[in-house]
This record gives C-alpha cells, sequence and structure tokens, in this order.
C-alpha cells in the first residue's frame, strides 16, 4: 500500500478522506512522536487538519464555551475566560510537554490520544464536557465519560473526528484546578494527576468533581471523594478525607515512573492540593496559573 | 541582569563556531551527505548473556537494496580495549551485554536496512546474566570473559576472574588507628548508572579511496578513535583519516573508539560511502559508555575534636561487559574515598567488576560525582556524631598547602579551604530559612593529567594566521579559546587567527577532549608553537627595522620598537615576504612525588597533579509530602589556578551544576534483573531542564600554579560536576533529618525515607 498525505482546507474534504480510511493528524505530538519511538508506526493513510481554520476558535455559546479541536494548549493558556471560569484547564494546558509541544499540540489531539497520563482530560470530565464527533454521515454528541474506554482506545469511529469539545455553563460559585506530581519543570509526563471542581454556595460545597489521571487504564472520576466533599466548607479536614477517598479507591501499577505503593501515597496528596486549591479559587481567592509549581511543598 | 547578559558583556571574543551552530548553518557528522552513500544498521544480541551458536545472513544479503551484510567472519579477528583487550568489533561466540552487535548492514535505505537486520537468524544459548556487580565478584560466580587469564592486560589491573580491577590505598595501621578512635562512623552508600546523553546523537561516515578509509565521526578523541580502527582492521594509522565535523556535546560518552572500525569495514564491504546515525534508543542502550553505578562502604575513625584518624572503605564499581577506556576506575574511585582531606591511616579497598551490563567508561570526572556524593554525606555524618558543625569539621580536616594526602602526597599552595570560605560565604550558611528548606555543602576535588601533545601555527602572506591543532571541541569552547591566546603571545587580532582541527592527518596526536585536558596540555603545545613564530618575527622585525631585538615588542599587528611606535614593520609585511611557521609540545608538568608503598593497583593516579579543588554549597526545597526537591540556589566556588578564559570557566561551572542536580535527583539508568535498561529514552530518563535550573554564583579562588597548565592554570571541564549532588544530599538531609543512600536522590526516595524516619 502507498502512503498517502492530504491536507484539504474544508471540512467535508477531510470527513471523506477519513471515509475513504485516512487518520488525521493535527500537531502530530503524540503521533509523529509515538512512531519515532516505535510505539505504534504512521498510519499509511493520513489526513492533516490544520488547514481547518474553522477548528481553532475558542467560542462563547448559549451553553457555555465551545473550544474547536484544534485550539493548542498555548491559545488555552493565553484565553481570559479559560482562565477566569475553568481554570483548571488552563492549567493543564500549561503544563503539557514543552513550549514546542503547547505551541503544536492541540486539545482534540491530547483528548483523542485516549491516553491515560493526558492532562487536559481530568478538567475536561469534572467541566462536565461534551466531545463533537463528526463524519461524512453525521455529527454526534458524547459525554467526556463516555468516550475513553481504554488507553489509546475511545468510542469514535475510524471515520468520525472529533471537531469540537462543548464545556457547559457553571453554576456560580463555580471553580476549579489540576494539579500533576512533576519531578521536574517541563517535558513531564503525568505519574499522578489530580482535577477537581467545586460549587460553594453560602460557604458549603454543593457540588464537587474529582478526577485522577494516570492512575488507572482511563482518566476517571472518583464518587466517594466527590461525596465526602459535598456538604462541607472544603476545608483541610474535608480535603484530607477527600484525598483519602482517593488512595482507596485507586489501584495504581508499579513501573519505572514509581511504584504503587508511593503512587497511592501521591494520589490522595495531589488530588487534596488539587481540591484545596479550587475551594480557594472558587471562594475569590488566587492560586497562580499553572497551579503545579505554585503548589510545591504546600503541605 | 541574565546569567547570558553577564557572560555577554565579559566577553572579549567571539568563538569562531558559534553563528553556525546558533543559526543551523553548522554541519554535524549527521548533516554530512556523499553520492552513494548507504544507510548502516546494526542487530544487536538478543540476550544479555548468551552463546551465539549460529549466525545466518544470507536472508538478509538477499534482499534487493541491501549492499553488504557483515559479521565477525568478515574482519579480523582482533581484539581491543584500553587497558585489557577484551572485546571483538562482531560478537564471536559470546554476547556479553544487550547491546553487542552481532552484524552490520548497509542497505540503500533505512527502511531496506532495517528489515534486513530482521532477516538475519541467529541462535543462542541463553546463559545466565550476571547484572548484580557485586555478587559477581563472588568466586563461585559464572565467568563474564572465559579467557580473562589471556586476555592482553595492563599487570598493575590485579585482575582476578570477574574483576578487572583491584585497587588499594593504603597509609599507616587503619585497623589500630580505628581501635583507638572516639567514634566509629559507618555509611553504606549505592548509585544507579547514569548516561552521559550528548543532545547529538553519534553518526560515523566511512569513505574509502582505494586502501585509505577517511572516516567522519562524532567522536571526543579522534586519534582513539584512528587507533581503534587500525588495530581492528589491521591497517596502518596513515590509512585512517578520521574528521570530526562540529561536535554536538559528549559529556565522556564519546570518548574511547566505539563505532568507526565497524563502519569502515561495512563501507569497504559495500563498495561505497556508508553513513551510521543512531537514534536516541541506541544512544542509550547501545553505545557501551556509561557512569558505573557502585557500592561505598565508609567507615572512619574520629576524635571529639575532629581529627580524622582513620578511614576504612570498600567499593565496588560495575564495569559493566567490557573494558573500554575505563579500567582504571578502581584507583580513581578509592581516591575519592579518601577525598581532599587530611586523614591519619587510610585503608581503603576498590574493586571494579565485569558483569552483563552496559560497559560503564568515562563520563565527565569519571567516579567522583558518586563516590564525592557518598563521601560528603558521610562527613556530615561524622560531623553530626561529634556534635560539630559541618563547616567547621571540614576547616579542619581539608588539605592545605604543606599538607599530606592519603598516598602521602605533600601539597603545594591548593585553594581547597579558601573555596569552603567563599561558597559558605555566597550561599548564606547560618541563616534562618522556612522549615523545608536547608543548605548543605560538598568539597571534592580532581587531578590534572599531563599528556603529550603538539601543534603547529603558521601565518598566511597577509599576515593572518592559522593554528593546527590536535585538539578536540567539545563544545566548551577550550579549542576555540586559542585564538585568543595565540593572538595574546603575537599582538594579534583574534579574528585573524583560524583553526584547521579535528582532523587527524593535519595535527600531530592529541588525547582528545577528555580529563579536564585540553587547556592544560594542547594550549600549552598551540603557544610553544607561537613562540617560535614569535622568534621569527622578532628575527625578521630586527633585519628590517634594522633594530635590536631585545628592543622589539609586537603590538597592534607590528613589531616596533618600544617607545617609538612609529617604526614598525607590520606582521602582514613581515608575513607576505617570508615563511613563518612554528610546531611546540613544551614541556609537561611533572607529576608529585607520593610514597604508595602500601597501595596495590597504581595506575598513576596515586599522584593528583595540580589537583582542582573545589566546593558547592546547595539550597534546597522540599516537599515533604511528595519527596520532590527543587534547586533554589547553588554557589560554587573552585581552584583552577589561573583563569584564562572566563566565560568559558563559568560555562563549564554552569553546565556542571546542572547535569550534577540531574544526576543529584532524577538520573539514573533503571536496569531489570537481566541488565538490559528500562528507561532508553528521554520520557523516562529525565534530564533536568533549563527551567530546572536555579540561581548558580560562581566564585574563582585559583591564582597562578606552577608546574601546572599554561600561565599557571589548572583543568576545569570536569570539577563542576563532581560536588553537586553531594551538597544537595546534604541539604536534602538537613531538612527531612536523615540521609538518601541511593542515588539519584528521586522524589520517591526522597519520600521512603521521610517515611522510614517517621516510623
Amino acid at each position: 500500500m502507498t502512503a498517502t498525505f492530504v491536507a484539504p482546507t474544508t471540512l467535508a474534504d477531510v470527513l471523506a478522506a477519513m471515509a475513504a480510511g485516512a487518520r488525521p493528524v493535527a500537531g502530530g505530538t503524540d503521533l509523529v512522536v509515538g512512531a519515532r519511538q516505535g510505539k505504534k508506526p504512521l498510519p499509511q493513510s493520513l489526513v492533516a487538519i490544520h488547514q481547518l481554520d474553522e477548528l481553532r476558535a475558542i467560542t462563547l455559546t448559549t451553553t457555555g464555551v465551545r473550544m474547536g479541536a484544534l485550539v493548542s494548549h498555548e491559545q488555552i493558556i493565553a484565553d481570559a475566560t479559560i482562565r477566569a471560569t475553568y481554570p483548571a484547564l488552563a492549567d493543564a494546558s500549561a503544563i503539557v510537554g514543552s513550549h514546542a509541544t503547547r505551541a503544536h499540540g492541540t486539545l482534540g489531539g491530547n483528548v483523542m490520544t485516549a491516553s491515560p497520563a493526558m492532562d487536559t482530560g481530568s478538567p475536561l470530565l469534572c467541566f462536565g464536557a461534551t466531545a463533537i464527533l463528526q463524519s461524512a454521515s453525521g455529527t454526534r454528541s458524547v459525554p467526556m465519560d463516555e468516550l475513553w474506554t481504554g488507553p489509546g482506545r475511545t468510542v469514535a469511529e475510524p471515520h468520525e473526528l472529533l471537531v469540537a469539545i462543548d464545556l457547559p455553563a457553571l453554576a456560580p460559585g463555580t471553580s476549579s484546578c489540576y494539579v500533576r506530581l512533576e519531578y521536574r519543570r517541563q517535558m513531564e509526563i503525568a505519574i499522578v494527576g489530580a482535577g477537581a471542581q467545586v460549587t460553594i454556595v453560602d460557604g458549603v460545597i454543593t457540588d464537587a468533581r474529582v478526577a485522577m489521571t494516570a492512575v488507572s487504564a482511563t482518566i476517571r472520576r472518583i464518587a466517594a471523594a466527590e461525596r465526602a466533599l459535598v456538604g462541607t466548607s472544603g476545608d483541610r479536614a474535608a480535603a484530607d478525607a477527600a484525598g483519602a477517598a482517593v488512595s482507596e479507591a485507586c489501584a495504581p501499577i508499579s513501573d519505572v515512573r514509581g511504584s504503587a505503593d508511593y503512587r497511592r501515597a501521591m494520589v490522595g496528596v495531589i488530588a487534596r492540593r488539587a481540591i484545596e486549591a479550587a475551594v480557594m479559587r472558587a471562594n475569590g481567592g488566587t492560586v497562580p496559573i499553572p497551579a503545579s509549581p505554585a503548589l510545591h511543598g504546600a503541605s | 541582569m541574565s546569567i547570558l547578559q553577564h557572560e555577554v558583556a565579559q566577553a572579549d571574543y567571539v568563538r569562531s563556531d558559534g553563528h553556525g551552530k546558533v543559526t543551523g548553518s553548522g554541519q554535524y557528522t549527521a548533516d554530512l551527505s556523499f553520492t552513494g552513500q548507504a544507510v548502516a544498521k546494526f542487530r544487536y544480541a538478543d540476550h544479555s548473556h548468551a552463546r551465539v551458536l549460529r549466525v545466518d545472513v544470507s536472508k538478509a544479503r538477499a534482499l534487493p537494496g541491501v549492499y553488504a551484510v557483515i559479521t565477525h567472519d568478515d574482519v579480523p579477528e582482533v581484539k581491543y580495549g584500553g587497558m585489557v583487550q577484551d572485546r571483538y568489533l562482531f560478537a564471536k561466540d559470546i554476547v556479553r551485554f544487550e547491546g553487542e552487535i552481532i552484524a552490520a548492514v548497509a542497505a540503500m535505505n533505512d527502511e531496506i536496512a532495517k528489515l534486513a537486520v530482521s532477516l538475519i537468524e541467529v541462535d543462542y544459548e541463553p546463559l545466565p546474566a550476571i547484572s548484580d556487580f557485586v555478587a559477581s565478584m563472588d568466586p563461585s560466580s559464572a565467568l563474564i570473559h572465559e579467557d580473562w587469564e589471556t586476555d592482553s592486560r595492563a599487570d598493575e589491573l590485579g585482575s582476578n576472574r570477574n574483576t578487572l580491577g583491584y585497587s588499594t590505598i593504603v597509609k599507616g595501621d587503619a585497623d589500630a588507628a580505628m581501635a583507638k578512635a572516639d567514634h566509629i562512623v559507618t555509611g553504606r552508600y549505592t548509585t544507579d548508572p547514569v548516561q552521559g546523553v550528548p543532545i547529538e546523537p553519534r553518526a560515523v561516515i566511512a569513505q574509502w579511496q582505494g586502501n585509505k578509509v577517511t572516516i567522519w565521526s562524532s567522536t571526543q578523541v579522534p586519534y582513539a578513535a584512528r587507533a581503534g580502527v587500525a588495530t581492528t582492521l589491521q591497517i596502518p594509522q596513515s590509512d585512517v583519516r578520521i574528521v570530526v565535523p562540529l561536535l554536538g556535546g559528549g559529556f565522556g560518552a564519546k570518548c574511547d573508539f566505539h563505532f568507526e572500525g565497524h563502519i569502515a569495514a561495512l563501507a569497504r564491504a559495500a563498495k561505497r560511502p556508508v553513513k551510521l546515525v543512531f537514534t536516541r534508543h541506541e544512544e542509550f542502550f547501545a553505545i557501551g559508555h556509561r557512569r558505573e553505578g557502585m557500592l561505598i562502604e565508609l567507615e572512619t575513625g574520629v576524635m571529639n575534636d575532629g581529627t580524622l584518624v582513620a578511614r576504612r572503605a570498600r567499593l565496588v564499581l560495575d564495569k559493566g561487559a567490557y573494558c573500554g577506556e575505563g579500567g582504571f576506575f578502581a584507583q580513581m574511585a578509592a581516591m575519592h574515598a579518601c577525598g581532599p582531606y587530611v586523614i591519619d591511616t587510610v585503608n581503603v579497598h576498590s574493586f571494579l567488576n565485569y558483569s552483563n551490563n552496559q560497559p560503564s567508561s568515562s563520563i565527565r570526572a569519571p567516579t567522583a560525582p558518586q563516590v564525592c556524593w557518598a563521601l560528603e554525606q558521610h562527613m556530615d555524618a561524622i560531623a553530626k556524631t561529634i556534635g560539630m558543625d559541618p563547616v567547621a569539621l571540614r576547616m579542619k580536616t581539608l588539605i592545605e598547602e604543606g599538607a599530606e594526602g592519603p598516598t602521602r602526597q605533600v601539597f603545594d599552595y591548593i585553594g581547597m579551604k579558601d573555596s569552603l570560605t567563599k561558597a559558605v560565604e555566597m550561599i548564606g550558611y547560618g541563616q534562618t530559612l522556612p522549615d523545608d528548606e536547608a543548605i548543605g555543602i560538598a568539597c571534592g576535588w580532581w587531578p590534572c593529567f599531563a599528556v603529550e601533545s603538539g601543534a603547529y601555527f603558521k601565518l598566511n602572506h597577509d599576515g593572518t594566521g592559522t593554528i593546527v591543532t590536535g585538539a578536540q571541541e567539545n563544545g566548551t569552547g577550550s579549542v576555540m579559546a586559542m585564538p585568543k591566546f595565540v593572538a595574546e603571545e603575537l599582538g594579534m587580532d583574534p579574528k585573524d587567527i583560524s583553526i584547521l582541527y579535528q582532523d587527524t592527518d593535519a595535527a600531530p596526536w592529541d588525547m582528545g577532549s577528555s580529563g579536564s585536558q585540553t587547556t592544560f596540555n594542547s594550549v600549552r603545545a598551540v603557544l610553544a608553537a607561537a613562540a617560535e613564530v614569535r622568534e621569527q618575527l622578532l628575527d625578521a622585525a630586527a633585519e628590517a627595522l634594522e633594530a635590536a631585538r631585545e628592543d622589539l615588542e609586537l603590538v597592534g599587528g607590528a613589531v616596533s620598537v618600544k617607545g617609538t611606535p612609529s617604526k614598525a614593520v607590520t606582521i602582514a609585511e613581515l608575513a607576505a615576504a617570508g615563511t613563518f611557521h612554528g610546531k611546540g609540545s613544551g614541556p609537561l608538568p611533572e607529576s608529585p612525588a607520593v610514597q604508595a608503598e602500601g597501595c596495590v593497583g597504581r595506575l598513576g593516579m596515586e599522584s593528583f597533579l595540580a589537583p582542582q579543588v573545589f566546593t558547592h554549597a546547595v539550597r534546597v526545597k522540599v516537599d515533604r509530602d511528595t519527596g520532590v526537591v527543587r534547586i533554589v540556589q547553588v554557589a560554587a566556588a573552585h581552584d583552577s589556578g589561573a583563569v584564562l578564559n572566563p566565560i568559558g570557566a563559568n560555562g563549564q561551572v554552569y553546565g556542571g551544576v546542572v547535569m550534577g542536580i540531574g544526576q543529584a535527583l532524577s538520573e539514573g539508568t533503571i536496569l531489570d534483573k537481566d541488565g538490559k535498561q528500562r528507561n532508553p529514552g528521554l520520557l523516562d530518563y529525565k534530564l533536568v531542564t533549563c527551567s530546572d535550573a536555579p540561581p548558580i554564583d560562581i566564585a574563582w579562588v585559583g591564582r597562578f600554579t606552577p608546574d601546572a597548565g599554561p600561565r599557571g592554570s589548572k583543568g576545569i571541564g570536569e570539577p563542576p560536576s563532581v560536588p553537586t549532588a553531594g551538597a544537595i544530599a546534604n541539604a536534602i538531609a538537613n531538612v527531612i533529618g536523615s540521609p538518601v543512600c541511593s542515588l539519584p536522590m528521586t522524589p520517591e526516595r526522597v519520600w521512603e525515607t521521610i517515611q522510614g524516619a517517621a516510623l
């Protein structure tokens, strides 16, 4: 089979190429690096989507915010709406890979690579975001918690392209944070990451979301931790209880990046820090973006 | 002012390779291409220890687009290696580590070469892999080299079975002194192997013309590479020319002869130029050259006043599968287990053992960072035991002028204590810090190596000049600084002096970029060559000006009569009318006397010529919940003698400190039980990044040093990588209350230490 590469300028042409068997490439920061590392060969037939400028926008909608699939991490970091309303996503985007990764890598690519270690996943789960999948034959919405089915796997059909991610409008008093355990300040991959979102009404948490990165086959929310927070003020005791619930709920593995024992201890610490920072933000306080470096040593 | 702005403001010349490197127009080996060139790929061992029963390359050879496939059968049966000749180019009957080469393929392109490699059939009888380099010295252990007794080797090594090298340092009766000590302090430390990780992966291109082969190679040591090719292919050195295009770093990993022989043999078989470029994965597992893992056991007898009366130590070093150029490690490590301290009695035993791990060889200051890391933690433990401040203990026990070292070498002026004083002052030792921060210090030493070198200097007819040197520019700027020194000798502008370098056909032999020796030895030779030209210019000018030679001076591109600048002849005028060329080597400094009668395994390191001595002080911040350590500030004080080129010297310290932070906190090759690497790539072998680099303050406390390098200088390339890990270790222990006894001190290991201390 001959290798083919096309770079259409319209979405219709991209979808037609995908219907004919081509696989999409956006920033290439996972696809190309993975191929060079020998993880997975490049697809024989590639359709580049970088010319679809309509997928590059962050747009306010009647129901929230629509993020085009080609929105880069740098765009997210610089976007005032995301920083103010969905800060966990800015926290995560600001610590993905290196400067080069953030300039080239896209939100859509990060989501559809479906790595359990991806940084933007936990924030999107916490927001209750929705993936918009489009193909030559139609469009469908998939809630983020149904999108990933395993490492590198999603419910998307081969001919479906992620075109956008919809973030719902958030209730007043809501804020969020994403924290990652970082051995170094750049070029890091999540060993443990945690996203947290809380809604605080009159000093009481009425809704809580906690999602964990890199400790199971897919990024997932931890219901027990969320339950531990609702009805509390989100103080240290509540955050500790939620952190303990996360440790209880996670069964991490041992590998070259860390032992299971260490990871299990760290999920509680990192979750607790994410929760505390989200609470502080929801209460009007300031935690710098990205939160992870600022929270080094936070006890 | 940023570090960069500061350095640029100080710079008085711009290195001539800078523009090409910064703009991308400069050419590294992998950038070169030749008409008709083939691509080389290696078939590596599928086991880390196995007997090779059958190698069948017929299917690979038959693949269209394959020009040659070669194995051990296609090259002379010659073993090579440094102090021990224990290795063949291609595996003969045993493979001893996972990167061992079975065969090499030359093909039309990458894809065909890869396919051909996969078509080579190899049958093995797997043998038990011996990854545990401490267990490998057990008399019952299977042999890594069954014919170790017949391999050619240096007699002084004290080899025995899997122990390649054995070295002791013995001074007085340590056992008796230990028995009388007020306290005995012990420590046990282990270190993981570490990689050099130059950013440029290695590349080799070979092209034959008749019986002569030219090899472009990313090597730090072109003359060693030439000798390796000549030995393994059994051809004269005069038929081998090694050219090094721009070199993208080495850190020692590109020392030694590595793949030039394989590619030369392959190019001869393929009858066309052949090019090898390593992937990052190969750059980790296949290079046979990394920093050695160690077991370090230290025991010190100390009196209540801090006097060190006895040091016993046992060191076990992982040599990996082959000797390479690292045969001297046992003795070097033993010297670092003593350190730059006055100790009444010493009894150190050091073992360098074969294993089925990747071979270890020189990485920037081989053996020193690990042993220094252990010894300096041990010094802090001693201070704690006797209730003495760690700085005070060191100030009492460090060597100084007139002091006697572990081999009874007596030192001239040495800035050891000055470096401690200065580092402590720069870091603000004793200040009140937040409870998750602390300061640690570490001291260390490293010798200079006096080696032959030779150089030419010639004037061109327009009055410009050209240096011809065998020295290798590793990125440090030590070769790039040569025009500055020659210009100072001859009153010329450095911009008018070019350099012909990194071509073994052009210049006399040079040891290459290793052992912190380029300025120390190669500049000595260049200055000697320039001095000859200076004499020739004075002779010619004396005649032209009808003046006495002793009345002349070389200033501003001319030779003029002192005090009468109008009476002058320009160097360009003289050069146009005559032939001006010089050669030189310069006198070798002499190694200091020692009385090391009790020592075995003497390979020359029992005497430290012109020791480079230094102290680093580091302030850290420890995240107690996660074990993650951040470096807040580093202060580095060094005695490197007279500093000839501040921008280059400072650059070595900045880089060495950052490399040391990596060694301290995150860099370690993780091996499985068979000695295969589990993290052979940059995702999971974690270098520190620019973003992790702290503010680094530097002080030079040295002065003109007699019997050393040119103009009273010592070396500087290796020392900055030595004491940083030890200083960080002591700082961490000062925060968490316990030492971390495994290197690297990863977040998990720091966290485990905190958990252990809390039990």
